[in-house]
């Protein structure tokens, strides 16, 4: 039966495109603790830069390298002007990104219309294996996240970049000590954390409406995901908590209505947080 | 204005009788600053929110009709006035501002409310009130067990309901593309009780309900939901998803390439949806309304000029944009015939009115159940269209259709 390796792949399918989704926010909340409900919007920018470059005649990939670059510059202004004043005061931080959210939100609906809008695939055909059908830009969308991911964490784990990022993360007081510059450090990871998340969105754009929403359908499963995988774990937890919250989907599906296996997943998530409050692969330091 | 004073200054007397003698001289002028106390009608519109796309004709349906009622002259002489609440697409919200709009607005009237969900949050306050409700969509029909949102006497529905929306197009679809269906909607009330509605009619012409899911809002990914479809062998896709999540999962069900072997039926993809999916992904599936902006029509010709010039060349309308216009004339015709603006005269006036002028042709409003008598459509979405005009093959058309009677205590 074919149907077994289908579920896999499908499982496998939006695990990838979740995680992809939820990276911007696992740099931004995960490295550097940034509570940032901003994130839906960074997404949703990402979504209508690219609709406006296609529309404008460019090709696809340029779209998506001028979106990704034009949120990353909007995540630095944000940085500059407001961010950088509350990285010690969590919870003003949920409320002033929250607040960013709903500006962003209401001036994409005045630039660009509350139409949906749509962005044409890519790779408009589907591979098959066997009797499975896959989606030819799902499939590639999904390759460039593995990509991705292990090129975050080589950039993590491999680079003095990332180097000075992980002593920030683990002892910030010692690394300023050490002479880190600690404010340009926050400043690059924020700038990095949306610039990815506007690429999330530019690649997520023709699968999705486009619309000023379209952010919002990620933003909570996104700290599902960071939260379930582990904060700082970029890799293996975005991995791990995109199966639970997507994936795993899938499986429950099967035995039950699409409605009662949502529910049983967020569910699922609130248990395992209960017992592992780091998350599944964080460790206990804190 | 509303404040009476006990003692009268020789200054307001002296106001008074020049006002008189000017009333004697001109007296059109003061007719009109007379008429100056307007009809005024709460329109509740999803202008924020999760839908907004269909937010925009909801609302300038109701004020196109508006200026052209008042550039007329008004009703019994007076203009009308529209006091407006965002939805913001939630229930909650619709109450709030239903009891604004009453209450501190003092509204006449009230129409709008979008869904089904928030038009049921408004029953109650329209019940209470005694208002009137004007609702514009297209919906599941009424049934006794969803009193006050439906069968309640101060509400008239202006949209088709599934025996006139999908009843008379099921036995074309099964003929041309099979009797194995799979039925998709969004997790609320409209799209349970419409796929209740058309199983009645679609087991007594020997089809078979292959499966049939209903989705949580704002669901991203549906390879699973895709996997099941492929599995059952459906050969018709049976769709009332809404909001963004019907063009997600129409996006991917083309991207699985599954558009070429199943048919697609949609009771929600109008212009406005259809525009968003693009050509590619739409291209041959089926929508049914009671309008359509390219219908052959001569009223709706003259509509669409006015529309156009109003909003613009490329401004979108549909069933529900229609549905509000034609809700803003009934209302001024059955003020005119009543005479007055009190709720019962003029909720009997408005039962067994027609209006000749809709976009849709004459659109009569049945006074034992409130529920409009609209035309039927069955169009099919051309390949490589470039826009409305070129979007919908027509394939069926019924000039009017009446509705099984509503599941209410009737007369309502």
């Amino acid at each position: 039966m074919g149907s077994f390796a289908g579920v896999l792949i499908d499982a496998t399918l939006i695990t990838l495109v979740l995680a992809l989704a939820a990276t911007g926010l696992a740099v931004v909340f995960g490295l550097i603790g940034v509570v940032n409900m901003g994130h839906g919007a960074f997404l949703t920018l990402g979504a209508y830069f690219t609709w406006a470059g296609i529309q404008a005649g460019l090709p696809f990939l340029i779209a998506v390298v001028l979106s990704a670059l034009g949120v990353g510059l909007i995540g630095l202004i944000l940085e500059l002007v407001l961010i950088r004043h509350f990285y010690d005061r969590p919870f003003e931080t949920l409320l002033l990104t929250w607040g960013m959210f709903l500006v962003v939100t209401e001036l994409i609906k005045i630039v660009f219309g509350t139409d949906f809008r749509n962005v044409p695939s890519p790779l408009p055909g589907t591979l098959s294996m066997g009797d499975i059908q896959i989606p030819a830009y799902r499939l590639a969308v999904s390759l460039f996240t593995i990509v991705l991911l292990f090129g975050l964490a080589g950039l993590l784990f491999h680079t003095s970049v990332g180097l000075r990022v992980r002593a920030l993360v683990q002892q910030q007081e010692s690394a300023a000590l050490l002479g880190l510059n600690v404010e340009r450090l926050y400043r690059q990871v924020f700038t990095l954390g949306a610039a990815l998340a506007g690429l999330a969105g530019a690649l997520i754009s023709p699968m999705l409406s486009i619309d000023p929403y379209i952010g919002n359908v990620f933003l909570v499963r996104s700290f599902f995901v960071v939260t379930l995988g582990g904060l700082g774990q970029i890799l293996g937890g975005t991995v791990v908590g995109s199966f639970i919250i997507g994936g795993s989907e899938t499986l429950f599906a099967l035995f039950s209505s699409q409605v009662v296996a949502q529910t049983i997943v967020f569910a699922l998530a609130i248990v395992l947080l209960r017992f592992r409050p780091t998350g599944l692969l964080g460790s206990d330091r804190r | 204005m509303e404040k009476t004073f006990g003692r009268v200054s020789r200054r307001t007397a002296l106001k008074g009788v020049a006002g008189a003698v000017a009333a004697m001289a001109a007296p059109s002028v003061i007719t009109k600053a007379w008429a100056a106390t307007p009809i005024k009608v709460g329109v509740i519109s999803p202008l924020t929110g999760a839908w907004t796309v269909y937010g925009k004709a909801h609302y300038s349906g109701f004020e196109l009709a508006v200026g052209e009622i008042n550039k007329a002259g008004g009703v019994l002489g007076r203009p009308i006035e529209i006091v407006v609440g965002d939805s913001k697409t939630e229930p909650r919200i619709v109450v709030e501002q239903a009891n604004r709009l009453i209450r501190q607005e003092r509204v006449d009237f009230l129409a709008g409310t979008f869904s089904s969900a928030e038009r049921n949050a408004a029953g109650p306050v329209v019940a209470q009130s005694g208002k009137l409700l004007l609702y514009p969509t297209w919906y599941e029909g009424q049934s006794q067990e969803f009193y006050p949102g439906v069968c309640n006497k101060g509400i008239f529905m202006f949209g088709p309901e599934p025996s006139q929306q999908v009843w008379p197009h099921v036995d074309y679809i099964m003929k041309k593309h099979g009797k194995r269906f799979f039925l998709i909607g969004s997790d609320y009330a409209w799209p349970r009780e419409t796929n209740k509605m058309f199983k009645e009619k679609f087991k007594e012409l020997g089809g078979e309900v292959v499966g049939e899911v209903y989705i949580p809002f704002n669901t991203p990914q549906y390879e699973s939901v895709l996997r099941d479809i492929r599995n059952a062998k459906a050969e018709v896709v049976f769709h009332s998803l809404t909001g963004s999540d019907t063009v997600n999962f129409r996006r991917q069900m083309h991207a699985a390439g599954m558009n070429k072997d199943i048919a697609l039926w949609t009771v929600d993809d109008e212009e406005v949806v259809t525009s968003g999916l693009g050509p590619e992904v739409s291209a041959g599936t089926y929508v049914s309304f009671d309008y359509f902006m390219t219908i052959d029509q001569p009223n709706n010709k003259a509509f669409l000029e006015k529309f156009r010039a109003k909003y613009g060349p490329d401004a979108l309308v549909n069933t529900v944009g229609v549905g509000m216009y034609n809700a803003a004339h009934m209302l001024a015709l059955a003020i005119a015939k009543a005479g007055a603006t009190d709720t019962a005269k003029v909720r009997d006036a408005l039962g067994g009115l027609t209006f000749e002028q809709a976009p849709q042709g004459p659109v009569r409003m049945r006074a034992d159940d409130h529920q409009a008598v609209l035309p039927s459509y069955l169009m099919q979405v051309r390949n490589n269209w470039t826009g409305v005009n070129d979007m919908f093959q027509q394939v069926q058309a019924l000039p009017s259709v009446d509705p099984v009677p509503a599941k209410c205590k009737l007369p309502l």
